[in-house]
């Protein structure tokens, strides 16, 4: 059992966590300290949720880019069809009309897919343009900062306090619970009911999954139904935790997430991925972008810095990859 | 032995203008092991097609436990306990071998949530049935093709199967694994269960099989009790006829000095040790071995694929080193690969692509750009010579049937003008007709002045066509023979040999 | 052989003539839509069809364009290049940071000229170097290529972000200028060079042997490896022209805007360049280099068309986004039933 662990994707993740965390205490022990914890959590809850909405298509073999655009768009809409109606209560009503809509959206992705038999990613590299494009033209191409009364103090409403020298107040956000909550949902999802492990078949063989009896279709709609409502939630949440409603919000973001759930161990042909991965990819994206900062680097070239790290990330897998496939050369190894 | 479970009767089936099943009649019973042999092309894989229900017979019947049909539907087969192992096996790479095992009970019982303790009491219950264990949290990618088929068979019992057709199975095991699948049919036989055991190995069939079916282009030749019935025999009816080499005119071949090839010592970790051997001009030596005797891996070696560890090759009495398809190239050195699909054509691309891919820069203007005129008829010209039929050589390959396919791969090498040809089971997946031209075309080849390496365990091949036969053990070479100094059986028994001493290491 | 009288019906011939000029039936629906939106268009507002719509369509869409072509050549691999947009912004910064810091301010014409072309050479290298990265990364490391080009967008990105600080860089030579301004027999300059590279490439594809090979790569690499061809090799030389066409690119952006950012384009020019390799059907082996031009035009058509019509509307910029998603789902799906139609 220990050996599995120790052998598994998502513990060479958490060593490297562990390394980079160790690497930048050391050069700056102002980053072991509660408020970069609470730091580098708030600023991951939305990836957290966008890249678990993610997860699951990515297992059936879909690339998908259109998350960040239904994020904004029901966050953006929402709100300023709330707004419109001088509406002035809390922040309930707003998950449950973007939730809506991002259900519908989801399903719009879905329904092209299945129906229409194409490609994830060529579908979700047109539903991504449209709609920006439509949020910028029909709702609005401003950001908006005109938030509820209702809202107002949930920016900080956080589970715990604490008092840092520097900063000051500082905590950790209430919406952290979402993250748990849709974390356990989506790894229950995928592990406990038939339509999750229809994902990882689908994932790893497309045809015997059909003619082992899983309805795809029905299976694909659901995947992406997910990714719309927890797209949502995302693009909420960031809304308030930002104290402004974006129209492009997360416009250049999606390969962030992609590049996570991936180095969380999803497999970009499909068949692979967990939860747990996904969660520690979310992290060690942004404990690089958050902590570089911490390390003396400067601003401006911390992107460098990632770059780097992103090369060797992907590299060593590739190289390590091809050694197995030289010793194991052909099918007809000699059998002793 | 048991009551009648399945019949066929006067099953036939055409394709078009080809008649693929002609007035072909099956019975199996109870318990009973029935082997359906034939070569490729005889029409063995439409019939389990038509049991299976993923074809619709022209004429006949079709009875199952005493259920008449007219056609089968794949869920009235399945229905009524039919289950056929393809090569594929249909499992999932990803997931444990207990939920590989457990899937198809798991969405046919409609239950929306996963218990994971019964998914592991179906997969043990389904292992126990053939006396197997093996780890259930494994994932399947990681186990040897045997488990994986051990898998599939455990998956086709528990979906109550009372029938259970395999096809192929032994093609990518080894001796010691086809024994372990031999003791399992047994098991199953105890049990009542029938196996319909698709092969053209003949030793196999020879050890396995209750009866033996042979079909021979689509008809039924031969249907009888398997005791005592000779290999010698059984290949009599597949081919149809007593193999007479001396028929055959092979090329004459130029005994000069230094050898066009020449094998010193070569060795490659896992793969083979110590050959050597020479090949002559207007020579066709057959290298042959049961799957894991280091043959496909001797013949990759020589391609620059995987570039041998230690050891020496000679061209023409010059030392080369070959570290890449480019080198052998460079040394004229061409490889008709065993896997047609993936490693030797483009599917998608059309036929006179893949022709003249190897020659793409002969076609270069002075300006440095391509004739496409010239690289269109050059094509056309080796669709003729090689009889490919085809309306156009812009066709996709894929169009074509297997051998039609063959003599694209084949003119692929013959346009680069090669010096020696390495050909790893060039009659796989080609119907008889084919099979017999390409043969012809091999003799051809030698005599044009080409050196063939033939890799094949089809021995009639290697007797058509070698003048010299190296036998191929545990990555040794362990014998010669002479054309006309050794009879099929004689091969036969040599090949066999080997697999026992392998299976009682 | 027997020569039978060759008479060839005007189907057979138009088909043979089709084929001689690489047209195919997503051609032909390209050029239907780009024939109904200028109709469209025109209908709407003649100022559409004016000379100075033209010419000013004329100078924005190259930069697009030649980016698409960059992306093309390594779809046709089975690959794909994210870091197209973040090499042509490398370039043009190192190529400003050189015209900034180097070329002395009283410089004389001639002097100026040479200043330029090294300017442009450095930023041409930048191309070529970047290049070597990718093909490097995913010829003979073997790393896949979202992931390696993903890496290097960060990686490439970053260098300016270092360079620049964020900001943008200005201040270049006027005479740079002229690449983005000038016109040539009363063409743009920057729509000649689109125009000459979309012919080379399409030579450069269907022409030359390292095309061939570049597109039976492509179809499946493992029998081009059967083959002899040499995969790393060829992944290689796609990805640094890939690389040069993308700095070219930049070339452009540099002198139109006369600076040098690295927020330009940033990822929506990314995805517009898959866009349009979508739209003109461009797959793993195969691709056509008329369908991307065709594409390119129909996306600038809508981007001015729309902007025309919606002049004075709050953010009617933005119309063009909504309508390109709209445009690409209808083709899929006019492409579904035209294949399934093809199938039955």
């Amino acid at each position: 059992m220990l050996r599995k662990v120790i052998k598994s994707n998502e513990f060479v993740i958490f060593l490297i966590l562990v390394f980079l965390s160790l690497v930048v205490g050391t050069i700056n022990p102002a980053f072991f300290s509660i408020s970069t914890v609470f730091d580098i959590l708030r600023a991951a809850i939305v990836y957290f949720i966008m890249a678990f909405g993610l997860l699951p298509i990515m297992i059936a073999g879909g690339i998908d880019i259109s998350f960040v655009a239904i994020a904004a768009v029901t966050s953006y809409a929402t709100h300023m069809l709330l707004i419109k109606y001088g509406y002035q209560g809390g922040i309930v009503p707003y998950y449950l009309i973007a939730c809506t809509m991002g259900l519908l959206a989801g399903l719009l992705n879905g329904f092209l897919v299945t129906r229409f038999n194409l490609p994830v990613f060529n579908v979700s590299l047109a539903t991504f343009t449209m709609w920006y494009g439509f949020n910028l033209f029909f709702v609005g191409a401003t950001s908006n900062f005109d938030l509820p009364k209702g809202t107002v103090g949930y920016y900080a409403k956080f589970l715990i306090t604490s008092q840092d020298p520097l900063v000051g107040t500082t905590g950790l956000h209430e919406s952290i619970l979402y993250v748990v909550v849709i974390g356990i949902f989506i790894w229950w999802f995928l592990k406990y009911t038939t339509i999750g492990r229809g994902v990882y078949a689908i994932g790893g063989n497309r045809e015997v999954a059909i003619r082992s009896g899983f309805n795809v279709t029905m299976i694909m709609l659901v995947i992406f139904a997910i990714m719309g409502i927890l797209s949502a939630i995302a693009g909420v949440t960031q809304a308030f935790l930002s104290r402004y409603f974006n129209p492009v919000i997360f416009i250049g973001q999606p390969l962030d997430v992609l590049a996570a759930v991936i180095l969380g161990g999803a497999s970009v042909t499909g068949g692979r991925g967990s939860v747990i991965g996904t969660a520690l990819g979310v992290l060690l994206i942004q404990l690089i972008n958050r902590t570089l900062i911490l390390t003396g680097i400067p601003v401006e070239w911390q992107k460098l810095v990632l770059g780097i790290i992103l090369i060797l990330f992907t590299s060593i897998p590739a190289l390590r990859e091809r050694r197995i496939k030289r010793m194991g050369h052909t099918t007809e190894l000699l059998q002793e | 032995m048991g009551e009648e479970i399945l019949r066929v009767e006067h099953i036939s089936k055409r394709f078009g203008g080809v008649v693929a099943l002609d007035d072909v009649s099956l019975s199996i019973r109870k318990g009973e092991t029935c082997c359906l042999v034939g070569e490729n092309g005889s029409g063995k894989s439409t019939l389990i097609k038509i049991i299976s229900g993923v074809y619709i017979p022209d004429e006949g019947d079709i009875y199952v436990n005493s259920h008449h049909y007219k056609k089968l539907t794949p869920i009235e087969s399945i229905h009524e306990g039919i289950q056929v192992i393809y090569q594929d096996f249909s499992l999932f790479p990803n997931l444990t071998v207990a939920e590989n095992i457990a899937i198809n009970e798991q969405v046919a019982s409609g239950k929306q949530l996963v218990n994971w303790k019964e998914i592991q009491d179906i997969a043990r219950e389904g292992l126990a049935k053939i006396n197997i264990s093996l780890p259930l949290d494994a994932i399947v990618e990681t186990l040897s093709t045997a488990d994986r088929q051990l898998i599939a068979i455990a998956k086709a019992l528990l979906a109550k199967g009372r029938i259970i057709i395999m096809d192929e199975p032994t093609t990518a095991l080894t001796q010691k694994e086809i024994k372990a699948l031999f003791k399992v049919i047994n098991e199953l036989k105890s049990q009542g269960i029938s196996i319909l055991f698709v092969s053209h190995k003949l030793s196999e069939v020879t050890e396995i099989a209750d009866r033996t079916v042979i079909l021979r282009n689509g008809k039924k030749v031969m249907d009888q009790d398997a005791k005592g019935l000779e290999i010698r025999t059984m290949e009599y009816y597949m081919t149809g006829r007593e193999i007479d080499t001396s028929a055959i005119t092979f090329a004459e071949v130029t005994p000069v000095t230094p050898p066009l090839l020449r094998v010193e010592n070569l060795n490659l970790s896992h793969g083979f040790f110590n050959v050597s051997f020479e090949l002559r001009q207007n020579e066709v030596l057959g290298i042959t071995g049961l799957l894991g005797s280091g043959r496909t891996e001797l013949a990759l070696s020589l391609f620059g694929m995987l570039p041998a560890d230690s050891g020496n090759i000679y061209i023409k009495g010059n030392r080369v080193e070959i570290k890449s398809p480019t080198d052998a190239v460079r040394h004229g050195i061409g490889y008709v690969p065993d896997d047609r699909i993936t490693q030797g054509l483009f599917l998608d691309q059309s036929i006179s692509n893949n022709i003249v891919v190897r020659v793409i820069e002969g076609f270069k203007t002075k300006a440095g750009l391509l004739d496409n005129r010239t690289k269109s008829e050059q094509a056309s010209q080796w669709i003729r010579q090689l009889e490919i039929k085809t309306p156009s050589g812009e066709l996709p390959v894929k169009s074509l049937s297997g051998g039609n396919q063959q003599r694209v791969v084949l003119a692929k090498w013959l346009a680069s003008n090669p010096k020696i040809l390495i050909l790893n089971g060039p009659t796989v997946g080609v119907d008889v007709g084919s099979k017999a031209e390409i043969h012809e075309l091999i003799r051809t080849l030698a005599k044009q002045g080409i050196g063939i390496l033939l890799i094949s365990d089809d021995i009639p091949e290697l007797i058509q066509t070698c003048h010299r036969i190296l036998l191929m053990r545990a990555g040794k070479i362990v014998g010669e023979f002479h054309q006309g100094e050794i009879t099929e059986q004689q091969l036969y028994s040599e090949l066999i040999a080997g697999a026992l001493a392998e299976s009682s290491r | 052989m027997t020569t039978r009288p060759k008479i060839s019906l005007p189907k057979e011939r138009l088909t043979s003539f089709f084929e001689a000029a690489y047209i195919d039936s997503q051609t032909l629906q390209l050029i239907g839509v780009f024939f109904v939106l200028v109709i469209f268009f025109a209908a709407i507002d003649k100022k559409f069809l004016s000379s100075q719509s033209i010419t000013s369509m004329g100078f924005q869409l190259p930069e697009l364009g030649i980016l698409s072509l960059a992306m093309m050549l390594t779809i046709l691999t089975g690959g794909i290049n994210l870091s197209v947009n973040a090499t042509s912004n490398l370039a043009a910064v190192l190529a400003g940071f050189f015209m900034l810091k180097v070329v002395p301010p009283d410089a004389t014409g001639v002097q100026m000229v040479f200043y330029i072309g090294i300017a442009l050479l450095i930023a041409l290298l930048v191309g070529l170097i970047t290049g070597i990265i990718n093909g490097f990364l995913i010829g003979y490391i073997g790393v896949n290529p979202i992931l390696a080009t993903l890496a290097t967008m960060t990686f490439f990105t970053g260098i300016s972000t270092g360079l620049t600080g964020g900001a943008t860089v200005t201040g270049f030579p006027e005479s740079l200028a002229v690449i983005g301004h000038e016109k040539l027999l009363g063409i743009p300059i920057p729509f000649i060079i689109f125009v000459l590279l979309t012919i080379l490439t399409h030579y450069l594809l269907y022409r030359t042997a390292f095309g061939f090979k570049l597109r039976m790569l492509g179809s499946n690499p493992v029998a081009s490896e059967f083959s002899a061809i040499e995969n790393k090799v060829v992944l290689m030389k796609t990805y640094v022209l890939s690389g040069i066409l993308s700095a070219i690119t930049g070339i452009l952006i540099m002198s139109r805007t006369m600076s040098a950012a690295i927020e330009y384009g940033t990822t929506t020019y990314v995805l517009l360049t898959i866009l349009i390799s979508v739209l003109a059907n461009v797959v793993s082996g195969f691709g056509n280099v008329i369908n991307v031009f065709i594409s390119i035009i129909i996306l600038q058509i809508l981007s001015t068309g729309f902007h025309m019509i919606l002049a004075g509307i709050r953010g009617s910029s933005f119309f063009k986004d909504f309508a390109w998603g709209v445009l690409l789902i209808l083709i899929f799906i006019v492409n579904y039933f035209v294949y399934q139609r093809k199938r039955s």
